[in-house]
């Protein structure tokens, strides 16, 4: 089974990139038991009118032990008429129930689930429970690292609610989703490790596709991103989505992304 | 003169008993290839109150791991912290400074309340620093582990995993 994973994720990327702690979607490892992380999230995302939209998303994270991780994520955004606003939040876990280790290797398997709460305006097609929609999200993830590269690929159903109190989700509308993903991240540099402080660079291309259950509705996006790791503690992600396809109405799916993570070793006893 | 004895021999057994600790070992993790990785097994690592102090090389994703002198590790401990940072270990090798240690397959002795039974090793008489690989489930890498399952029959003890209790080969 892990040999045709493998096989078909090869097949889809050849030539392709990354490690794998990628951008814009998350790999089926966990962060190190009892650590600490924080995390900001900045999305400058262009609407057709020229209109730039500021999603602004802080995020802690809890490395609980080595098969369970949490995050807390809250979501700001200039999207509404009173300019910069808090929107809503959403809790996150993962938990990682299959893991494989060889020397510079490993497969490992995850399932994961996320609740949000969101009160702003629900004004496209697309189901987004990061910053957008009311719901939740329940997905599997599987994770192959071969030396300097890293394969990802991602499965989830996504649900939309009403976003309370304000905005009911429309009857005419699909509330559901199926998502996929596929990342691919490689190891650029340091070519050869001397110390901790050398700064890590990885290249990540990514796919993100979407296709709404009640109407067929779908979109796909290539987002390629580059990624500094600073005294293999400190994270900064430059990243832009790019929409290839889309047959759903979304607002504005084009945009930068720029992301900072601090992560705290050994918080917890 | 019998108290003589009686303290000369209780400061030879506390001495010999100082020598036969672990010094030092040798981890190498797998599962991982990136600094931030080998960062956390190493935070981890340093995290253990009876390691005085830890060399990582990053190409190798391996860990010197120096113990403090007069402490009693139990390896055990350090499979856990290596998984805790989310990785496996593939190889550890601990130095013993061994005193006239028979060493004879299926034989055990006992340190700090631990059983170390040689399985796979060369018959003789071991003395001074002697290195010595951990054979059991968790220490090597699973086609390791699988061939050395193989041998039960030969070594009966191997199929009991326990954390107070391990195989040891020396090298």
């Amino acid at each position: 089974m892990k040999k045709l994973f493998s096989a078909v994720f090869v097949f889809f990327t050849l030539g392709a990139f990354s490690q794998e702690l990628f951008v814009f979607t998350e790999p089926a490892s966990n962060m190190p038991a009892k650590s600490f992380g924080f995390r900001n999230m900045n999305a400058f995302m262009f609407e057709k009118d020229d209109k730039l939209n500021y999603h602004n998303m802080p995020e802690i994270m809890w490395g609980i032990n080595k098969k369970w991780m949490v995050h807390a994520q809250g979501f700001i955004s200039n999207r509404q008429e009173g300019g910069f606003e808090a929107e809503g939040g959403s809790l996150y876990a993962k938990y990682r129930f299959f893991s494989e280790d060889a020397i510079k290797n490993h497969f490992r398997m995850a399932v994961y689930g996320r609740y949000s709460l969101n009160r702003a305006d629900i004004h496209q097609q697309e189901l987004e429970t990061m910053g957008h929609n009311t719901g939740y999200e329940a997905g599997l993830i599987a994770t192959q690292l071969l030396h300097k590269v890293a394969i990802s690929s991602s499965l989830s159903y996504e649900r939309a609610l009403d976003n309370n109190p304000g905005y009911k989700f429309p009857t005419t509308e699909s509330n559901s989703a199926m998502n996929y993903t596929l990342s691919v991240g490689k190891l650029m540099l340091p070519k050869v490790y001397t110390n901790f402080k050398q700064t890590n660079v990885n290249l990540m291309l990514e796919l993100l596709g979407q296709r709404l259950n009640e109407n067929g509705k779908s979109y796909l996006d290539l987002a390629p991103s580059i990624q500094f790791i600073i005294n293999s503690q400190a994270r900064v992600d430059i990243g832009y989505r790019q929409q290839l396809y889309s047959t759903m109405k979304r607002t504005a799916p084009n945009g930068f992304i720029l992301k900072f993570e601090y992560t705290f070793f050994n918080v917890f006893k | 003169m019998k108290l003589f004895i009686l303290i000369a021999s209780v400061v030879l057994l506390s001495n010999t008993a100082a020598k036969s600790q672990i010094t030092r070992a040798e981890l190498t993790a797998t599962g991982l290839t990136c600094s931030m990785c080998s960062k956390a097994t190493y935070k981890q690592l340093t995290s253990i109150p009876e390691v005085k102090e830890v060399v990582p090389d990053l190409n190798t994703t391996a860990f010197m791991i120096y113990f403090k002198e007069g402490s009693a590790i139990n390896v055990s401990e350090l499979k856990k912290k290596v998984e805790d940072a989310g990785f496996s270990v593939g190889e550890l090798v601990v130095v013993f400074n061994f005193n006239n240690q028979q060493a004879v397959n299926n034989s055990s002795f006992k340190k700090n309340n631990i059983t170390y039974t040689f399985m796979d090793t060369k018959p003789g008489v071991l003395s001074g620093e002697v290195k010595v690989k951990i054979l059991d489930k968790g220490f090597v890498v699973d086609k390791e582990y699988k061939k050395l399952a193989k041998l039960t029959k030969q070594y009966p003890s191997y199929a009991t995993v326990s954390n107070n209790s391990y195989h040891i080969k020396t090298l």
